[in-house]
């Protein structure tokens, strides 16, 4: 037996999937959260339950929506679990009344009637079993219970079939009748598809065409329209409601009390404090994540995986507080040491260090502070401010062509722009949404954070953390130019809409706010264990050979012979402007180097230039020769670009996913790139000549 | 001559901005202010797909409409209609044509 969940989004859906199968599963207070169907099977049965993503109709207007369409219609299961949130009980049985036309069992389950007797209404179950001839199960799928008693219900069949309920007036179900009559016996959802040709759903033009021998739907629609006076799509609608109507007062009695919701939200989206109270929780949420937690253990992951010089450096917005001595070798140099004495060649050993344990320790260096910053996010999530945000600025990202929905992944972006990119499905509309994801990336992630830190501590002195702020902000003003130039010229985004609910405020359940952290940061590893891994390979093979395949060894052969040079080399015609006059392709190809190493991680940005200025004259970064020509206004415009131009690999890919298709990742890659590179040539250009007229 | 028709402009917006309607008053929606209710006597979505959408979210012609919130920046507009509540665009709001009865 194969049973389909079915309900509106925030309906406790994924919540009442995990108490019936055991399975955890994204649980968010956040519409849409059910991205793509979920299968599991019923505890202590062997009942198949799919939960389909949150739908109000069955009329779709998102990608979700046609999902959980597509499955009904197409996999017809042998009974649909309907789950209704009480407390809006009117709009949900809207989709109740077209579920039951399908022809399949229908059991409904009434969640969170607890939340709806606190609020002084009471709910008469049995008078909505009479009235809609189905079962009805009252649960709480927060407190797990009356899980037993459904599950029961449906093992033992106790459920009432389906019985066809006629729900609109004599007019409408005797044109219904007549198409019924005339549909192929292969049709086994009757009632649906005949409501669905009088609408005129451009979905069933072909049955349409299909019919006309015996039927003339147009004609049929035509004359009902006439009769109503109004269009069959709103007439059946508002039937619908009607029908809801007629039922509700004898189904619900209410006494009206204000809940504890609406006083919040007396202050938090107060006129005046709303903003403020913003800031200020997105201050705390990036001072202890990417601030405390990711000071205190970025270098001690570092050291861990590639060793470190006699003491860990622990540091905090990139300003060191303090170091711990230490001799640990770490787990890479470790490796190489076991392979060399075994009579492992010296590329091996770079293999295990450097291109692998290297690459992903890069990545597995955040882990901490993102862990702490997915738990955070979570817990604004599940607590139900996340949605406020969204209605506190959807007027300000509306100009831009976004939408206050698109927010979410700028926040998650502080992080990591990977579950930032995912987290933009969201968003409804299709361009709103295309241009959330590439407007996201710009956002100065964990890993470009090393660039900002090292970049602005060697170049601004003790202006440095003023600049790291300053940053952030340069973020937000690329995205708004960006983000206005991509709607007036590339996607044309004339009519969108913005619909949401504001869900209740409520305690976040620990059990998932934990689980939620857990699965978010397995994705993540996931990621650093496959698509950076292999580019991190790719880069290192690059690196460490040269042309005639000699391995760069530092002795014989050297980096600047090496794969990677060369494509250095072609490429820096890309960073002439931003490093002025008087320097050719034979200076600058370690900026180009190091461009492309921030593919696999934009911290490796840093790393791989002092790869560089060491392998040139024993120097760093900012008194090597190979970087002679870095000055505050060359380093920053460089910074600009490795910040704003195509993201580390991890995030390419998850804007292919999302996006969908390669041409669309190309283009918006294309884009982020693209003004990279103006923004920081006019830095490097204007600042030239700003420098040459002496105003610094 | 364009500044002073801008100014205009700009003044009949702040004037229709606020302006309270009186009960019995045929308006688009987003004139009410909170805590008012409005009849929906017609609408007029050019876009089909969002017009089905709110037809689903039950927004059909007859039901009575409160403005409970208004983002503090002026947009978008949280409504309550059949017992929930639903943030909405102004856009919206304007071509739902309403009669106000509270």
């Amino acid at each position: 037996m194969k049973c389909a969940l079915v309900g509106n989004q925030n309906s406790g859906k994924s919540l009442l999937f995990n108490d019936l199968t055991g399975l955890n599963q994204k649980v968010g207070n956040w519409a849409g959260v059910t991205i793509e169907r979920k299968e599991g099977i019923i505890k202590g049965t062997d009942i198949e339950i799919v939960d389909l993503p949150g739908i109000y109709s069955l009329s779709p207007y998102t990608s979700e929506e046609e999902v959980s369409r597509k499955f009904i219609i197409e996999e017809k299961p042998d009974l649909i679990i309907n789950i209704i949130d009480s407390t809006s009980i009117e709009r949900s049985l809207y989709l109740t009344t077209q579920l039951l036309e399908l022809g399949i069992d229908v059991v409904i389950v009434l969640n969170m009637e607890d939340i709806l007797k606190k609020r002084g209404y009471k709910l008469d179950i049995k008078q909505l079993e009479n009235y809609l001839h189905t079962s009805c199960y009252s649960i709480s799928a927060l407190k797990n219970t009356g899980i037993k008693e459904l599950v029961n219900a449906i093992k033992n069949k106790e459920y009432k079939e389906n019985s066809n309920l006629n729900i609109f007036n004599s007019d409408i179900e005797e044109y219904i009748k007549r198409v019924d009559l005339c549909l192929p016996s292969e049709i086994k959802e009757r009632r649906f598809s005949a409501i669905k040709l009088l609408e005129n759903d451009i979905r069933y033009n072909s049955l349409k065409e299909q019919l006309k021998k015996s039927i003339d739907i147009d004609n049929e629609i035509k004359v009902i329209e006439k009769n109503n006076n109004d269009d069959t799509e709103e007439l059946i609608a508002s039937q619908r409601y009607k029908f809801i109507e007629s039922i509700r007062d004898s189904v619900i009695t209410k006494s009206k009390k204000k809940s504890i919701s609406e006083k919040i939200d007396k202050v938090i989206l107060n006129k005046y404090a709303s903003i403020p109270i913003f800031i200020l929780i997105m201050i705390i949420i990036f001072t202890l994540s990417v601030g405390i937690i990711g000071g205190l253990t970025v270098n001690l992951v570092d050291t861990f995986f590639n060793g470190c010089d006699g003491s860990i450096h622990i540091e905090m917005f990139g300003i060191e507080i303090g170091t711990i001595p230490s001799t640990f070798k770490g787990i890479g140099p470790m490796l190489g040491e076991v392979i060399s004495n075994n009579n492992g060649s010296d590329w091996a050993v770079s293999l295990i260090a450097d291109g692998i344990i290297g690459g992903v320790g890069a990545v597995v260096n955040f882990i901490p502070q993102l862990v702490i910053l997915f738990l955070l996010l979570s817990l604004l999530e599940t607590s139900g401010y996340m949605s406020r945000i969204t209605f506190l600025f959807d007027n300000f990202f509306r100009k831009i062509g976004l939408s206050g929905k698109s927010l979410i992944p700028f926040i998650v972006g502080i992080g990591c722009s990977v579950p930032a990119i995912m987290s933009s499905r969201t968003v409804e509309d299709d361009k709103e949404k295309k241009m959330t994801i590439t407007l996201t990336p710009f956002i100065p992630c964990n890993a470009k954070l090393p660039i900002i830190a090292c970049i602005c501590g060697g170049f601004f002195g003790q202006y440095s953390l003023l600049v790291t702020i300053l940053m952030y902000f340069f973020a937000i003003a690329v995205i708004i130019l960006v983000g206005w130039f991509m709607n007036k010229f590339i996607i044309k985004n004339k009519s969108t809409s913005y619909l949401i609910e504001l869900p209740e405020y409520h305690i976040p359940s620990a059990r998932y706010v934990f689980k939620d952290t857990f699965e978010k940061t397995l994705e993540f590893l996931k990621r650093a264990g496959t698509i950076i891994l292999l580019a991190s390979i790719v880069v290192w093979f690059l690196g460490s050979f040269t042309y005639d395949f000699h391995y760069v060894d530092g002795t014989n052969h050297f980096i600047e012979q090496s794969f990677l040079a060369y494509i250095g080399r072609g490429l820096s015609w890309i960073f002439y402007p931003m490093v002025g006059i008087g320097h050719n392709y034979n200076d600058i190809w370690g900026i180009s180097v190091s461009a492309i190493q921030g593919l696999v991680a934009k911290e490796q940005v840093i790393s791989s230039m002092q790869v560089i200025a060491k392998v040139a004259d024993e120097g760093n970064i900012f008194t090597s020769s190979a970087f002679s020509y870095l000055n505050p206004v060359t380093a920053f415009a460089i910074m600009t670009f490795n910040l704003f131009s195509a993201p580390c690999f991890g995030t390419i890919g998850a804007m292919k996913k999302e996006l969908g298709s390669y041409k669309e990742m190309f283009k918006a890659i294309g884009i982020e790139t693209g003004f990279a590179w103006v923004i920081a040539s006019l830095i490097g250009i204007v600042g030239g000549i700003l420098g040459l007229l002496g105003v610094f | 001559m364009d500044k002073i028709e801008r100014k205009k402009k700009k003044e009949a917006r702040k004037e229709e901005y606020n302006y309270v309607h009186k009960i019995g008053d045929i308006c688009p929606l987003s004139h009410l202010k909170i805590n008012q209710v409005g009849k929906v006597i017609n609408f007029n979505f050019e876009n089909k797909a969002l017009r089905r959408r709110l037809l689903d979210m039950g927004i059909t012609k007859g039901v009575e409409i409160e403005i409970v919130k208004i983002s503090p920046l002026h947009d978008p507009f949280n409504i309550r209609l059949r017992g929930y509540e639903l943030c909405i665009r102004k856009d919206e709001l304007e071509n739902i044509e309403c009669e106000v009865i509270k």
